[in-house]
């Protein structure tokens, strides 16, 4: 897999077709975000973001891939995506935040059990480049949360909300909040200074402008220090868009949200 | 373009967390926490998330000062150093070495407070090099 | 730490006194959550309500500086329920039985009269901790900040060793260190009694070692600490105070006594990245380049030594730390010629005994936690396996003792101190950050909703603030998180700096002022 996609990745930085492929690189012991650039000898160190288990060292490339493009808009980047990370990449084309045409995405394949821990609906890209195209999964964590009953699943949110230590790091890690001004500091809407956050407001806010945007890649989870099941409240969120609006988030480049409007964009 | 990731530590509390530093033409855009390291995992307090923002303030210093007149003035780092020398120096030879003491600094770098108590010691001649390990 | 961050993860019972974990340890912090979701049992013993108590399966609110005895009746406990590690106590330690003498003195209901916990909760705390598989006990500055300080320290020694909590995995006494690298700051001898790796300065031995490796004629004299390097200057003894990287005027206790020995000094040097309140008394301000712009290392809490990577480089005019020493070492005389941080690592390791296996080649990866003495050495996650650094470990028989200022009639109010989740230490750094400074804005006065009723103050109003040393204002937040009778203020915000308040008095031995205690008067202003 990872022979096909240094391949892919060498070909298109031979051809001169992309400035730089934004990707994942194994040095000094650790695997972490790195722009390969054809002034670079080679691929060495190119990997997937497999450390212990699969995929447990991704990181929020589109993330990275905004700031580059914002720096030098004219340049075509590659970028190593996986299915989530692609519905990412349409949802920002949507948004503006990234221009189709000065984006190569080079897609993996999740193997089962990473599609399973993450209960993904698609856990391959359009762009497939490496890997085999596996099932989408079913929402059992989601199911059992929703098998509580109202009093008892609002008890349980609470409960993890009350252990949230306000890093923004559910924000910050976020390849999909890029907004200027963050209703998270707004002082009107949320209290500022104090821990635990307003329990729930902060919370339901920022799941509120998950909405229609949240791509389901879960790195809110996992960056998360006191282990809040974030994801799975984004899940509930973008089911009720669906239920709504019809609309699911990264399925389509050319489709805008239905709630475009709340945060004012074109 | 000159686009790195660079592994660094984190400068805030002792937990050690490791993270990228997002540069982009000479200016840091954020941390990334890694997700190899043993002691962060991946995660960051808000401090950490943030670690970039006080490298780049207006209010660094970017200058030696000198006090001239009661006012600290700019001045080369030339005459900074050869004031500051010559200054010791008067000092260790009219009351003593342990006439001067040192603070160090539990926020500077193990080879920086080597560095800082080895002249204390061996330049200045005294042991009063203490820093804030109790505040 | 005597043990490793993530093995908390893995503890059967976690006793957390006096640190507010999730706001000055947010990673550790991580780690008991961990724990706490495979079924530990947290408990929380704090003088404030601090969120990690809302976690705890037990939290007690024992009164200010009288953690000894707190320790002490859960100790007696132990004793009486026959639930002390025999073993360990008879194979690993020694003194034991004055130990037991003193502690005989102090059955549940008296720790309960001097602490105000309920005498039950000292008897469930004892048994959840002396019955885990592994127990870890974490603490920070409200265990340390006292008069009492090292007694406190010694006492949470005492109740690891009992119980055979320590010198295992996920066990041990382990103090979390606050600034980044103030471990290392002591591993390099940045402190007035040892050289490098605690190698006392009043040894020939290791005077004569190394008068031979720096080439140079050494003191057998123990230096000054800091509190008497500021009696120093007011009394003339000390002349000349070079100062890099702290802020005295913000973070020692009595501000005005502070600002005077500085004002003293014949020659006050300040090296730094901002122009802190310390830094405006100075005559000479050296501009010093942050963790951004060198290379380097840090020491965390658990021993970790970690790589600090160069990023930029030094802003403006600014030079890296250790270019700014060399430079005035060779200037004044002594000469110095290392071109980078690791040719100063490669000297350490030749005179730092814990750190002789410590190259910049083996720090990639995961880092290494010392002792590592050599090359081949893997380094240490956990301390005191087989036998203490003495041998065996050591008793100590403590009695409690009152903080050095007690409330009265004047000053009827406890004053305590401590940080914030978006503040760092003296806030240089962290005011410096607009994400950070917007987050918390101002200074304020914790208090509780029946004291402020008394006052006549509501939230956010202005209050007086006087003790013996001082007075300011500050905003109130009333809270049921401090108790009647307690209040508490950051000691981040200049504009409200508690430190002009806080009592001096320290610690025989570890000279810690006690930052925790001090006894206050409180009025509405006008």
């Amino acid at each position: 897999m990872i022979k096909t996609v240094q391949e892919r990745v060498k070909a298109l930085l031979d051809s001169g077709e992309i400035a730089g492929f934004l990707g994942l690189k194994e040095a000094g012991g650790h695997i972490g975000p790195h722009l390969f650039t054809p002034e670079e000898n080679g691929l060495d160190g190119l990997v997937l973001g497999d450390w212990k288990g699969p995929g447990d060292a991704r990181y929020t490339l589109n993330k990275q891939l905004i700031h580059l493009a914002r720096a030098y808009p004219d340049e075509t980047f590659g970028v190593l995506v996986r299915g989530c990370d692609e519905r990412g990449l349409k949802s920002l084309y949507v948004w503006n935040q990234l221009s189709p045409e000065k984006v190569v995405p080079v897609g993996i394949a999740c193997p089962p059990e990473l599609a399973k821990a993450c209960e993904c609906s698609k856990p391959y890209p359009d762009a497939l480049v490496a890997g085999e195209k596996g099932e989408g999964c079913a929402q059992e964590t989601l199911k059992q949360v929703e098998a509580l009953g109202l009093a008892d699943r609002f008890g349980y949110w609470q409960k993890e909300f009350d252990r949230c230590i306000k890093c923004y790091g559910c924000r910050d890690v976020c390849p999909m909040c890029f907004c200027k001004e963050c209703s998270l500091e707004d002082p009107d809407l949320v209290n500022t200074g104090d821990v635990p956050p307003d329990n729930p407001t902060f919370h339901l806010t920022r799941a509120v402008h998950m909405a229609g945007r949240c791509i389901d890649c879960g790195l809110c989870n996992e960056v998360c220090p006191v282990g809040i099941p974030l994801r799975t409240l984004y899940k509930k969120v973008a089911d009720i868009i669906d239920e709504e609006f019809g609309y699911r988030t990264g399925q389509a480049a050319d489709e805008k949200s239905p709630l475009n409007i709340l945060a004012g964009a074109s | 373009m000159d686009y790195k990731t660079v592994l660094t530590t984190c400068p805030y509390c002792g937990c050690g967390c490791n993270f990228y530093l997002e540069v982009l033409d000479g200016k840091i855009l954020a941390p990334i926490p890694c997700k190899t390291s043993p002691t962060n995992e991946g995660k960051l307090c808000i401090k950490g998330w943030n670690a970039h923002e006080f490298i780049q303030s207006p209010n660094r210093l970017t200058g030696p000062l000198v006090r001239k007149n009661g006012e600290l003035v700019a001045v080369s780092w030339d005459e900074a150093l050869d004031y500051t020398v010559s200054r010791l120096k008067e000092i260790k030879d009219s009351h003593g070495g342990d006439s001067i003491a040192f603070f160090s600094s539990a926020k500077v770098t193990n080879e920086e407070n080597y560095l800082l108590q080895k002249f204390a010691r061996a330049g200045i001649g005294t042991n009063s090099v203490d820093h804030c390990a109790r505040l | 730490m005597t043990n490793s961050v993530s093995e908390i993860a893995d503890a059967d019972c976690i006793l957390v006194i006096g640190s507010n974990t999730t706001s000055s340890h947010p990673l550790v912090a991580a780690r008991v959550f961990v724990a706490k979701q495979k079924g530990a049992k947290l408990i929380v013993a704090d003088p404030r309500r601090i969120p990690l108590a809302s976690e705890a399966d037990l939290y007690v609110r024992q009164n200010l500086g009288t953690d000894v005895a707190l320790l002490n009746g859960i100790m007696n406990v132990i004793i009486e329920n026959g639930w002390a590690d025999d073993a360990f106590v008879s194979e690993r330690t020694e003194n034991f039985e004055a130990f037991k003498e003193t502690v005989s003195q102090y059955p549940p209901e008296k720790a309960s009269e001097i602490t105000g916990v309920a005498a039950e909760d000292i008897i469930r705390i004892a048994e959840y901790y002396s019955k885990a598989e592994a127990a870890t006990i974490l603490y920070c500055m409200g265990i340390t900040q006292h008069t009492t300080g090292v007694d406190n320290v010694k006492s949470l020694a005492n109740l690891a060793m009992l119980t055979g909590q320590i010198g295992r995995p996920s066990t041990g006494v382990n103090p979390l260190r606050g600034q980044n690298n103030v471990q290392g700051a002591c591993d390099m001898g940045a402190l007035p009694n040892v050289y490098p790796g605690y190698q006392a300065v009043t040894m020939l031995d290791n005077q004569q070692k190394f008068e031979s490796a720096w080439g140079a004629r050494l003191s057998d004299q123990m230096g000054l600490t800091l509190p008497d390097m500021l009696s120093g200057l007011l009394d003339g003894s000390v002349r000349a105070l070079y100062v890099m990287g702290e802020n005295p005027v913000q973070s020692d206790p009595d501000t005005r006594h502070v600002q005077k020995a500085l004002e003293a000094a014949e020659l006050l040097v300040v090296q730094d990245i901002f122009l802190t309140p310390t830094a405006e008394l100075a005559h000479v301000v050296l501009p010093g380049a942050s963790y951004a712009e060198k290379d380097g290392t840090f020491t965390n809490t658990e021993r970790r030594v970690l790589r600090v990577r160069k990023s930029i480089d030094p802003v403006g005019d600014s030079r890296p730390d250790w270019e700014i020493i060399q430079e005035i070492s060779n200037r004044f005389g002594y000469a110095m010629s290392f071109d980078s941080p690791e040719a100063i690592m490669e000297e350490i390791r030749t005179v730092t005994p814990s750190y002789g296996g410590i190259t910049y080649e083996r720090l990639e990866g995961e880092g290494i936690q010392w002792p590592c003495p050599d090359v081949d050495h893997p380094g240490t996650p956990y301390l005191h396996k087989e036998t203490f650094a003495r041998g065996k470990g050591l008793f100590h028989a403590i009695e409690y003792q009152p903080p050095a200022e007690i409330v009265d009639e004047e000053f009827p109010f406890w004053l305590t101190t401590g940080r914030l989740y978006a503040h760092y230490h003296t806030a240089t750094m962290t005011r410096n950050s607009p994400t950070l400074d917007t987050e918390v804005k101002e200074g304020f006065l914790e208090i509780s909703p029946q004291d402020a009723e008394m006052l006549g103050v509501g939230p956010g109003e202005v209050v007086k603030v006087g003790s013996r040393r001082g007075e300011i204002s500050a905003k109130t937040m009333v809270t049921d998180r401090v108790a009647k009778g307690l209040v508490f203020m950051p000691f981040h915000f200049l504009e409200s700096n508690p430190n002009v308040l806080t009592n001096p008095a320290h610690d025989p031995i570890a000279k810690i002022p006690e930052f925790k205690v001090c006894a206050v008067k409180l009025e509405k202003a006008a």
